[in-house]
């Protein structure tokens, strides 16, 4: 019950030398390592916080202390929306008290409000598993639709602050560039993707594979949210051994026992495809991320 | 006004899936949440709301959304053996500058670290015996709440609150007591952060000043600890001045909360000044619990308990004493279905209540449509 002086002080310390120091640059908070990343790209000068790693499934955060405090103090909160934090982000947007990222915000930035997402649905029901309504939010491997949400960012950061809007406009201008390269890049290379099948353990990759032209066959989940059964892997024997699927795909913060399973059962090899930034050396950044991800499709083929 | 947009989502996510409400979600969609809970249980435990045998828990049915872009309302309505009470009813702002945030109205109070929980979000069938005995179970109230929030890298936040404090009033047999209308005050500090990429902490300091919980002079029958009128949510042990302690620890391999993780937590409450006559005993009662529950997979969890109070009988003048040890076992089809098997087993010292030392309680807890975002 005693109150450590020491801790008390560190504390006081701690909260006035941050307010004179505030309002240097941009204080932004990303959801998911995607948009940190982004933000690195466009918002070079800025204090970046990304709240959950390529190993963590962002449908299952806490709305951790950490968290709150890191959204009390930003400027910009980037998510990816469409309900996939809706688990722990109304959580922390409640706790944190800050009125510049709360909804309806400029403060407030998902990446799902800025493009049209796949599979938006009419009506759900939770018989369904745990579908999103608005569609599917894992919008990061999907170039075209990146490239959109990065100039509405970009947009976003100007008006957040004016002052330095050329160098928002510079940095991205750079980051469209090379990203557009990029993209026509990866296409060629990914030219012997088109039409290769796969199964995978979610809709993780919903974006990837359809951008590349893949299908995926089955899934790894009974229903969406659901994990795997042993009945319902049982089930995916018989399809994996058809002969024409290329992998099964896993992401890095998804359980590949499953997957290791079925592969064992079928010689199917299975792929750790990283989430999104962060999830393996060679995914550093956006770029990286690509460039890994395709490694490792066309390595399996 | 994204919140209600958030809301409006989850909604659609349930089973209210009328095309209008999915096509778009529109500001004006609330959400619409229905926890059911049923249980069987062999035995009652002391102070405690549930039955033995076949019995409802809280069916609760809450309503929220942002209710322009300064305000946010919730209201919570518990169904009860023919009893609807209204649990939660309240406004809370969401724009006040500096980290400062106001709610008004019936709430539950921040004290402690279980308090402000909804009770099927629990590990167990009922709360550890110190919150039955100090706080009626959970300890919601009329009144209102400043909170702060401090601009530190640590999280750090502060409240005060103001109850009407109803259900903690001391009990008055002559019923000729005038209690203070304005009768609860608290103030309570939280400290948390991260270990690492894996682990979380949070710490919590509270006090709670009751200004009707010190029994009277004249009054020394004051206490009634097997208080069966009914769910009158009152505390059976009350007293002026609450202190109370707590931790959590959470764990999830790198942070990944998907299959597995670990939550351990602990609580100390120490009530005091429980009488305005020299005490014949001695002047507090006390309680604790431990608490560890591990998700071994999305579909299974565990739990144990132990908890203990210590408390004076005024009327009896003889010191009291219940020991708990308890254990859980559930299974989960989704994040929205849970039943649970547990296991309780009570040691009483002086305690006419207990009709037996082991408890068996099969439960479940599941909720249907909006599904809002759980408190650390």
């Amino acid at each position: 019950m005693r109150i450590n002086s020491k801790l008390l002080g560190a504390l006081l310390a701690l909260s006035f030398g941050h307010s004179s120091m505030a309002m240097a640059a941009l204080n932004i908070f990303a959801c998911e390592p995607e948009y940190g990343a982004l933000a690195k790209e466009l918002a070079p000068g800025a204090k970046i916080y990304t709240a959950t790693t390529a190993m963590q499934d962002p449908h299952q955060v806490q709305a951790r202390p950490s968290l709150i405090a890191k959204m009390r103090q930003a400027d910009l909160v980037a998510c990816a929306g469409a309900d996939l934090e809706i688990g722990w982000l109304p959580m922390l947007q409640m706790k944190s008290a800050n009125a510049a990222v709360r909804e309806g915000s400029d403060g407030l930035f998902f990446g799902a409000d800025q493009v049209e997402p796949l599979d938006k649905l009419a009506s759900v029901d939770r018989s369904m598993g745990d579908v999103h309504a608005k569609g599917n939010p894992h919008l990061q491997f999907d170039p075209e639709r990146m490239l959109r949400v990065a100039r509405a960012f970009s947009d976003r950061l100007k008006q957040l602050d004016p002052e330095a809007a050329a160098d928002y406009e510079a940095a991205h201008a750079d980051f469209a560039a090379r990203w557009q390269a990029a993209t026509t890049r990866w296409q060629a290379q990914a030219e012997p993707l088109k039409g290769k099948k796969v199964i995978a353990y979610h809709t993780t990759f919903r974006y990837l594979f359809n951008w590349l032209g893949i299908s995926q066959e089955a899934d790894l989940e009974p229903k969406p949210g659901l994990p795997p059964t042993s009945g319902h892997l049982a089930s995916l024997v018989e399809r994996a051994k058809a002969g024409d699927i290329l992998a099964i795909v896993v992401a890095s913060y998804q359980d590949e026992r499953g997957a290791r399973w079925l592969s064992d059962k079928t010689g199917v090899p299975v792929l750790i495809l990283p989430a999104s930034v962060g999830a393996n050396d060679q995914s550093q950044d956006l770029f990286g991320l690509y460039d890994n991800v395709l490694a490792q499709l066309l390595g399996g083929k | 006004m994204r919140f209600a947009i958030a809301h409006a989502g989850l909604l659609t996510t349930g089973v209210i899936s009328s095309a209008a409400l999915a096509a778009d979600p529109s500001l004006s969609n609330p959400a619409l949440s229905l926890v059911l809970d049923g249980y069987y249980q062999t035995a009652e435990r002391p102070m405690a709301e549930r039955a033995e045998g076949f019995g409802l828990g809280e069916t609760e049915l809450a309503i929220s959304a942002s209710i322009d872009d300064m305000f946010y309302g919730k209201a919570t309505a518990v169904f009860e053996d023919g009893e609807v009470n209204l649990e939660e009813a309240f406004i809370q702002t969401l724009a006040l500058p500096e980290g400062f945030s106001v709610r008004a109205g019936r709430f539950m109070s921040d004290i402690g670290y279980l308090n402000n929980q909804h009770l099927h979000t629990d590990s167990f069938s009922d709360r550890p015996v110190a919150y039955r005995a100090f706080l009626g179970g959970h300890y919601f109230d009329d009144g209102v709440r400043l909170d702060y929030l401090a601009p530190t890298e640590l999280y750090w936040s502060m409240g005060l609150e103001a109850f009407k404090g109803e259900s903690l009033r001391a009990e008055d047999e002559t019923g000729l007591r005038e209690f203070d209308e304005l009768g609860v005050l608290t103030a309570f500090t939280k400290l948390g952060g991260d270990f690492d990429e894996s682990s979380s902490w949070l710490l919590g300091l509270s006090y709670l000043h009751n200004r009707n919980g010190s029994a009277g002079p004249h009054q020394e029958e004051a206490v009634a600890e097997d208080d069966h009128g009914g769910h009158q949510h009152n505390a059976g042990y009350t007293g002026e001045n609450t202190l109370s302690a707590a931790f959590v620890y959470k764990w999830a391999p790198q942070g990944n909360y998907k299959y597995r993780h670990l939550t351990l937590s602990g609580e100390y409450f120490r009530v005091s000044g429980i009488q305005d006559a020299e005490p014949d005993l001695r002047d507090y009662h006390q309680g604790w619990y431990l608490s560890g529950a591990y998700q071994l997979s999305p579909s299974w969890s565990v739990a144990a308990r132990y908890g203990e109070l210590d408390a004076v009988d005024l009327e009896a003048e003889q010191l009291q004493k219940l020991k708990e040890t308890e254990l859980s076992l559930a299974w989960h089809h989704s994040h929205f279905s849970t039943v649970r098997l547990q296991y309780t087993h009570q040691q009483g010292t002086h305690f006419d209540a207990l009709s037996d030392d082991n408890i068996l309680t099969l439960q479940y807890v599941m909720s249907l449509g909006a599904h809002g975002a759980h408190q650390f």
